[in-house]
């Protein structure tokens, strides 16, 4: 029986599936991936849940996991679970003991300052703080290239002329140098927009400023691609049938927009990452108590006004690690990951 | 040609121009009262606070104000510094903006030049024998290190750099700068008679100057080799395959004489031009320098503005936006003069395809 069995015909494979038969083949951008979707529910659901576990928050002062000359505790410390010191007798060389009934508390990668925060919870917590950042600005500028490229590639005209010419501008320009000024001196207007403590203090005010200095390159891509299309034959048949400009953009021209597109977001989530450490290390972006990847690279080394001066008895060069560390390891995934799908997707890929 | 240069020295006056509205527009959003700088708010009368408004000249309306400054900017005067403004003898005195960024360009000109030249020196014989062998252990060994290079935050190396380097193990200076001249002897002596405890000796000389460069030179490159040294292996290995090369090889040319004299001249040309194109992403790059190593270079002399503790300096962040974008742009048509010179035929068209996203 089984020799009578027709084959079924082999089916066409969709745009996505080939894109995804070709992407699981790219080795390490499959591990980014991985490491990304980790990453990601580390700091979304994962972080209230170390916080519910361990019973302290990443604002939580523990004075005893600061030694007498102020240097931080180092990672796996079990400490007092106190936010005061008792006794205020400055000459001591050891602490006082705590009063009694006191618990301890255990902090994974040890405290964050003199101040004596968890840094495990604050880099997962700045983790957040700082995706959100940068996925939120990629959005944004997306969306706005997306409208704005296909408006400028499929009328041309002045839109065209508008993009272009702001491009330029802003790739004349130093954009870390406008990004500081424009931090700095809006900083008093859209700090405390939270959404209802939906995200945290500042990071609407960088996601709207890193948004809107980044979307020229987004609009860029998709007034190539679109220019390109818009005399192909497939084009003129939905015209010729009466479809609508906005439908033809839609459904015939943005499919082929799209995948370029979503390779550079990803690429584009990498670099606004790195905008946020600088602008916030240099002072202009999400201010402390709240942490965010540039608020701990800073903690270290101070602020931009008065850095602190070297001290080897109280600097732990582990919190100036840690967050190398994390930035680092999320700028190469994202890169990866954003690589791999540029070539899954790209149509002229060998692969 | 020379309408060409007219127009673009037009289109960068313009841009120069537009900037500036830009930024004096931004400042007059900003709710922070410049009287500050001259008298303590909360404790002086509405007079005298009118008083520090005419001194600053902040009491006329804001076209005035922006017409005053444009005058002065026509005549090459920046304005003195706000937090440094005195007012005696019916006269305004103060430190000269354009004095303090010109000396905060060549503190900013040095670390970008010097960085410069030790990328070149790392990127252009790596890149150059990774094309020479491509696919070899060499080459993947460079790719994936510049692919990790790429991904590393400038912040990152400089602090790390600052923090083993320079303090922990002390093998070089941590920050601070000396100027290229030697400290006058005027200035030494005032050192020694005046210094308030703990004022580092005043610095100077070449080797000073290089001494405390060296980490912010090496943070620079670090950032900046990765991407040209791909872009050398890129043009190595396109220039490797052109003809003249093949004709080098068959007049008995030696391999190495082939590889500099014939495909590296051709191969680099463009890259020094090309270069041009990312003194917005240098200027933003030495800006994070400049914090962490201490140098008075424009990028910290803008944080300074910005972030004074009476509030924002405005005849400073008004220069520094203005000469950093000039810097720019007129860079730029430099670079696009020179590739005129070097190939007349990619100059009108091939430029815009030759730049790179180029975001940080």
């Amino acid at each position: 029986m089984g020799s009578e069995e027709q084959l079924d015909a082999p089916r066409p494979q969709g745009q996505w599936a080939l894109a995804w038969r070709r992407f699981k083949r790219d080795r390490v951008a499959v591990g980014c991936g991985i490491f990304l979707l980790v990453l990601v529910f580390a700091v979304g659901p994962g972080a209230p849940l170390y916080e519910r576990i361990v019973g302290h928050g990443p604002n939580d002062f523990f004075p005893y996991a600061v030694s007498v000359s102020l240097r931080p505790a180092g990672p796996l410390t079990v400490t007092w679970n106190t936010p005061v010191m008792s006794g205020d007798n400055p000459f001591v060389f050891k602490h006082p003991d705590p009063p009694k009934g006191t618990g301890k508390t255990f902090l994974l990668l040890g405290a964050d300052s003199a101040l004596g925060r968890d840094e495990f919870l604050r880099v997962l917590y700045g983790g957040r703080v700082s995706l959100e950042i940068a996925a939120g600005a990629a959005l944004l500028a997306i969306l706005i290239g997306l409208l704005l490229g296909s408006i400028a590639g499929f009328y041309g005209g002045w839109t065209d002329a508008v993009i272009s010419r702001f491009t330029d501008l802003v790739m004349a320009f130093p954009l870390l140098l406008f990004l500081v000024l424009i931090g700095s001196l809006f900083a008093h207007g859209l700090t405390d927009w939270t959404f209802h403590g939906l995200i945290n203090q500042g990071v609407f005010q960088l996601i709207l400023i890193i948004g809107a200095f980044t979307w020229f390159y987004p609009a860029r891509i998709v007034r190539a691609q679109i220019m390109s299309l818009r005399h192909k034959e497939f084009v003129e048949a939905a015209q010729m049938v009466g479809a609508r400009d906005s439908r033809i953009v839609r459904t015939h021209l943005l499919p082929h927009v799209l995948p370029p597109l979503l390779a550079y977001g990803t690429l584009l989530v990498a670099t606004n990452i790195m905008i946020e450490v600088g602008v916030t290390f240099l002072g202009a972006g999400i201010k402390l108590p709240t942490a965010s990847w540039g608020s701990l690279l800073a903690q270290t080394w101070g602020s931009v006004l008065n850095p602190n001066a070297y001290n080897p008895a109280t600097v732990q060069p582990w919190l100036t690690l840690v967050p190398s560390l994390a930035i680092f390891a999320t700028v190469f995934s994202l890169n990866q990951f954003g690589e791999g799908l540029r070539e899954a997707t790209d149509p002229r890929s060998v692969r | 040609m020379a309408g060409y240069i007219l127009r673009r020295v037009g289109i960068a006056i313009v841009l120069i121009w537009v900037l500036s509205v830009i930024t004096f527009a931004i400042y007059l959003k900003v709710p922070a009262d410049p009287a500050g700088f001259i008298v303590d708010i909360q404790h002086s009368s509405p007079a005298q606070i009118a008083q520090a408004h005419h001194i600053l000249g902040t009491d006329r309306p804001a076209v005035v104000q922006y017409a005053k400054y444009m005058e002065r900017l026509l005549h090459g005067d920046f304005g003195v510094s706000w937090p440094t403004v005195a007012f005696f003898n019916g006269q305004v005195h103060g430190a000269s903006v354009g004095r303090m960024v010109w000396k905060a360009l060549l503190v900013t000109g040095s670390l970008a030049l010097g960085g410069f030249v030790l990328l070149l020196l790392v990127a252009v014989p790596v890149g150059t024998f990774a094309a020479t062998r491509p696919r070899s252990l060499f080459d993947r060994l460079s790719l994936g290190l510049s692919v990790a290079a790429i991904s590393t935050h400038p912040l990152v190396v400089g602090l790390l750099l600052q923090l083993f380097v320079g303090n922990k193990w002390k093998l070089l200076p941590a920050s601070g700068y000396c100027t290229v001249s030697a400290p006058s002897k005027a200035e030494l002596t005032n050192w020694k008679l005046f210094a308030p405890g703990g004022s580092p000796k005043p610095c100077g000389g070449v080797g000073e100057w290089a001494w405390h460069l060296l980490l912010p030179w090496l943070t620079f490159a670090l950032f900046f080799v990765a991407l040209y040294m791909r872009i050398v292996r890129a043009r190595m290995l396109e220039v490797l395959e052109e003809p003249w090369v093949r004709t080098a090889r068959a007049k008995g040319a030696s391999e190495f004489r082939v590889i500099r004299a014939h495909a590296l001249r051709n191969a680099i040309a463009p890259i020094v031009t090309m270069s041009a194109m990312d003194a917005g992403m240098a200027i933003g790059v030495a800006m994070y320098i400049e914090t962490v190593f201490g140098l008075p270079g424009l990028g910290r002399t803008l944080i300074r503005a910005l972030a004074g503790f009476q509030g924002y300096d405005l005849p400073v962040i008004l220069a520094v936006t203005m000469v950093a974008a000039a810097v720019i742009i007129l860079l730029n048509l430099v670079a696009d003069l020179l590739l005129l010179a070097i190939d007349p035929t990619v100059a009108r068209q091939g430029r815009g395809m030759m730049r790179r996203a180029t975001t940080s």
